[in-house]
């Protein structure tokens, strides 16, 4: 047996993120009793219609969310306790609405921070209806062996090591959180563990008092000892004391008070919980508290490290009184475990995961990238750039000081080419429709492809290919003209002999005044002085210049176009921010720019 | 429970009907002439010039100027600004009109479990305090307003009779209405004079605290709340309230000056077990500090921060119970992070540090917290085993 919350306890939760952990660690609790989730159904108006998560052992149960308490008991009939985890100022409104429902007989509010006068209000109504409205600031309620509401008793292990899974012969209410759980240790540590732990938070005015359960603790044949955990401030524990030297009770009554530091402080400080605060002429001292309930029989240890063996003699005396019969210990077998997550079971050596994906570059697991192994902030201190950074990532290799400069030049020189080449003007008319950057740099990358910028892969692989075979020229041409067709990196829309790009002249001079070993640059130009001999435009353009370079200083041929878009994307980042600078309106082609050469209007002929 | 101070306490009783001198509150003398020439009742009647600080004993301490006149009134104004009393600076001071009478009476209402009291008597000021059997008390339940009849029976219960008994439960009403109105938690007026001539009840000083928590249906609070314990917040103090009000969970940092035990524990239960230890075994509390409720691990470096800066401290006690869902490993990395940057800065030297808790990852927590010995820091660290004040104990038998 316990009070308040067992095995019949069926449960809505008020709220929304709060509420769902509340509901997880429920479920943890049911696991490790064996019993099922008693969760039913979560109000939460933003959400209603969907289905809340919750873990439960291994698996994964869908709990429905309701717009109103009304229409999760009525769903669900079974339903008679509310946790209240809605935000300060709707608590009282929410806290009404459960009280308010005909089937929910308990109401614990774990909102902190909730209005004195709302909290009376509520405390008020409850008594009215003949229900417990438990809190605000509760921790939570749990019953050993039965029933847990909210977070009360932390995390699985700590639920394990508390023997949470089975009665004990204690109860506990205290107005801490934090000290709820300690307590629960101390009794499984020096007794027989807990019955029911209540919190009953630590506002001024808690809506249920110690003497309202302490009368609930004196039927439960379960418990035969009760641990309050009090407070200076207010008069609360007075009343427990009160109640408890009235007559001769079955219960035994244990306590301890904190706040004597008060004593030694500069007056009117006050510490801790809201409930804390001096009262006039030390009434609701903490001394005046634990001098009450010494009075009226209870063992009060003057410190808290005295609790534990306190309690460990209250145990003693009836297990001895035959009270009590001790409870034998499980087996380690018999412990109830938490299902391991993968994670956790990889690191413990348990389980084996086949990998999704491979990656041989990077790495982010630790607090900063690796690059091919290299740490990102390394590279910067010690005078890396962003050519280092695309070799490490895109050939593995860390590149010397003069290839970066080439790649450096490279991407100077094709960072951009004005608005009408078909990226950046795509990337122009997406960015006047509105576009947002993202996506209107990417419609911009869509054009490049074998007519425009991405024909550096093509012309390395083909240049490659001639060299590796130690080709002429002609053999080459003949080649291409025959399995191939247009020489990739060769030829210009406007750009000829006569007109050259400087582009080009820019690279090749450079890399000629290296006077490095540039076999496939030497091929390309060759190749060019043969075509531009037989048509004026068919001359190395930039694709090809870039591609003969690049394979020169080993650059795998698949990542050549890599290149153009990596620089181009430059440009058309440029020409998005332009437009949305310029606040540019929609834009669309005049008709005197189309030939309509679709057929004339005419008439539509009936349908057959 | 947040204290206002008397001006904008003042305000919010006339905002319920109820009479209150004229009044200006001014931070400097210029503010105060400027003032002094908008308004009429200032240049002509006597006034009262008084420090508005969170201050005890303002009249002891010649902080309450009665009787003067502009002239008076401006050197008072003077006088005040800027005096330091304690570790407060006197920085606004009040200058209400003096109203003449005779009879003082007592009014107030204040929070109680089942709802309210309503409290009268028919004496004030000082006489009030030593005659408390003269304060008549009238009980109602949350939720529920005083009738006109109840206050008057109440009136005449406290000794008022004819048309002032009338008035007195006219005046009480219109302060519950204010505290009910206002989320009042406690409102003292003393004395409630009968001005002379018209006889009009006027509340010449007022007692106000309100529930903070209900600020969110009050935009017109636009005030701040004063310290309530006879001095300002330390900028230490600020600090940490500025970090608390950013937060989920939260942090809470007060100054004890003089002592020599340093208080970082977690949760608003046990740490004051914590402060009691230390109180019980000797030892003087350098501070009240408290985490909880899982805050982020940066607002508890701040505390850390503010925690070490405190001058003289021998120990530092990291104590906490067994915690519900507040992350040991996170906590403590903001702790431990704190503990880092105090000590390059040459703070801890000779400090011990005493660690005691539990919780989710409590072993992970420990373990970081147990590796600093590895730098150098002379730290002690317990986990569940150890009941929680035992680290108090230990540390201060080993400083004696």
């Amino acid at each position: 047996m316990s009070i308040l919350a067992n095995k019949d306890t069926h449960v809505v939760i008020q709220g929304g993120a709060a509420g769902l952990n509340a509901a997880r660690r429920m479920a943890e609790f049911r696991y490790m009793i064996k019993q099922p989730l008693n969760v039913k159904a979560f109000v939460y108006p933003p959400d209603t219609g969907k289905m809340n998560e919750v873990t439960y052992g291994s698996g994964l149960l869908t709990i429905p969310v309701y717009k109103s308490v009304a229409e999760a008991t009525s769903k669900h009939p079974e339903i008679n306790t509310s946790l209240v985890y809605i935000g300060a100022d709707r608590a009282c409104a929410g806290g009404m609405e459960a009280l308010n429902d005909p089937k929910i007989q308990l109401v614990s509010m774990i909102t902190e921070g909730v209005p004195e006068k709302d909290a009376k209000l509520l405390a008020r109504h409850a008594i009215k209806l003949g229900k417990t409205f438990n809190g605000p600031s509760s921790i939570g309620i749990i019953s050993a062996g039965a029933c847990r509401l909210g977070v009360i008793g932390g995390a699985f292990d700590n639920l394990v090591a508390c023997k949470l899974y089975r009665e004990g012969s204690f109860g506990v209410i205290t107005k801490s959180g934090g000290l709820s759980n300690e307590i629960i240790w101390i009794c499984s540590q020096f007794a027989d563990g807990i019955s029911t732990a209540i919190g009953i938070g630590g506002d001024a005015y808690p809506g249920t008092d110690y003497v309202t359960y302490l009368e609930k603790f004196e039927q439960d044949p379960q418990t035969k000892a009760v641990v309050i955990v009090g407070e200076m401030g207010g008069d609360l524990e007075e009343r427990a004391a009160e109640w408890y030297g009235a007559k001769k009770r079955r219960v035994k009554l244990l306590a301890v008070v904190s706040g004597f530091c008060q004593e030694s402080l500069p007056k009117g400080m006050k510490f801790g919980h809201a409930g804390a605060k001096e009262g006039m002429k030390g009434e609701g001292s903490a001394r005046s508290k634990s001098d009450a309930l010494k009075e009226a029989g209870a063992i009060v240890p003057d410190t808290f490290g005295a609790l534990g063996p306190a309690i460990k003699q209250v145990y003693e005396d009836l297990v001895k009184s035959g009270q009590v019969r001790p409870i034998p210990e499980l087996s380690p077998a018999d412990v109830p475990k938490l299902p391991k997550t993968v994670e956790e079971g990889m690191k413990a050596g348990d389980v084996m995961v086949a990998p999704l994906i491979k990656t041989t570059i990077s790495d982010d697991r630790g607090d900063e990238p690796c690059y091919d192994g290299y740490p990102a902030s390394e590279l910067i201190n010690k005078g890396y750039e962003i050519p280092h950074v695309i070799g490490l990532l895109w050939d593995k290799r860390l590149i010397s000081k003069q290839e970066a400069e080439i790649i450096k030049r490279i991407m100077m020189l094709s960072a951009d080419h004005g608005p009408c080449v078909s990226a950046a003007l795509t990337t122009i008319v997406a960015a006047c429709a509105g576009i947002g950057l993202s996506q209107a740099v990417a419609a911009g990358l869509i054009m490049i492809g074998p007519r425009f910028g991405g024909a550096v892969t093509d012309a390395g692989r083909y240049f490659k290919y001639a060299v590796d075979n130690r080709m002429t020229v002609d053999d080459f041409l003949a080649h291409m003209k025959k399995n191939v067709g247009p020489v990739p990196g060769i030829g210009h829309r406007v750009k000829s002999v006569r007109n050259p790009d400087k582009r080009v002249k820019e690279l090749v001079s450079y890399i000629k005044g290296l006077g490095i070993p540039a076999p496939h640059l030497d091929f390309a130009l060759a190749v060019e002085k043969v075509t531009s001999a037989k048509k004026e435009n068919l001359i190395l353009n930039v694709d090809g210049t870039m591609a003969a370079v690049l394979v020169d200083i080993g650059f795998p041929v698949d990542s050549l176009n890599g290149f153009f878009i990596l620089s181009r994307t430059i440009g058309l980042i440029g020409h998005w921010v332009d437009q949305k600078r310029q606040e540019s309106r929609l834009i669309r082609l005049f008709d005197y720019l189309v030939n309509y050469a679709a057929p004339k209007r005419r008439e539509v002929p009936p349908l057959k | 429970m947040a204290k206002v101070l008397e001006g904008p306490g003042m305000g919010l009783m006339r905002k319920w009907g109820i009479s209150v001198p004229s009044y200006v509150v001014v931070s400097s003398a210029e503010q105060f002439d400027q003032l002094a020439q908008a308004n009429d009742w200032i240049q002509r009647g006597k006034l009262v010039a008084k420090a508005h600080e969170a201050l005890g004993s303002r009249f002891k301490l010649g902080l309450v100027k009665v009787g003067l006149d502009l002239a008076g009134a401006k050197a008072a104004v003077r006088e005040m600004l800027g005096r330091q009393v304690g570790s407060i600076t006197v920085s606004q001071v009040i200058v209400s009109e003096m109203v003449p009478h005779k009879d003082e009476y007592y009014a107030a209402v204040k929070s109680t479990r089942e709802g309210a009291d309503v409290l009268v008597a028919n004496c004030g000021g000082i006489e009030v305090e030593s005659n408390w059997d003269r304060v008549k008390r009238l009980s109602l339940e949350v939720g529920t307003t005083p009738s006109p009849d109840a206050l008057e029976k109440l009136a005449k219960e406290a000794g008022f009779s004819g048309t002032l008994a009338k008035q007195v439960a006219d005046f009480a009403g219109k302060l519950f209405a204010c505290f009910d109105g206002e989320d009042a938690q406690y409102l003292e007026v003393n004395p409630v004079v009968a001005r002379e001539g018209d006889g009009a009840l006027v509340a010449l000083d007022a007692v106000t605290l309100l529930d903070a928590d209900a600020k969110f249906r009050h935009p017109d609070w636009n005030f701040q709340y004063a310290a309530e314990f006879g001095r300002a917040y330390t900028q230490h103090e600020l600090d940490v309230m500025a970090v608390d009000s950013k937060i989920k969970g939260s942090v809470k940092f007060i100054e004890i000056p003089g002592g020599d035990t340093a208080m970082l524990p977690a949760g608003g239960g046990a740490s004051v077990y914590y402060s009691d230890a230390v109180v019980a075994r000797g030892g003087k509390l350098a501070n009240y500090a408290e985490y909880s409720g899982d805050p982020a691990d940066w607002a508890v470096e701040v505390l850390t921060d503010k925690v070490c800066s405190l001058p003289g401290i021998k120990n530092i006690i990291v104590g906490g119970a067994i915690a519900n869902f507040t992350d040991v490993k996170k906590t403590f990395g903001g702790i431990i992070a704190g503990f880092r940057k105090a000590k390059s800065e040459g703070k801890l030297n000779g400090v011990k540090i005493w660690v005691r808790r539990g919780g989710p990852r409590e072993k992970e927590g420990l373990d970081a917290m147990r590796a600093l010995r590895e730098e150098g820091f002379d730290i002690h660290v317990y986990d569940r085993h150890t009941p929680l004040t035992d680290i108090v104990d230990m540390a201060l038998q080993k400083s004696k």
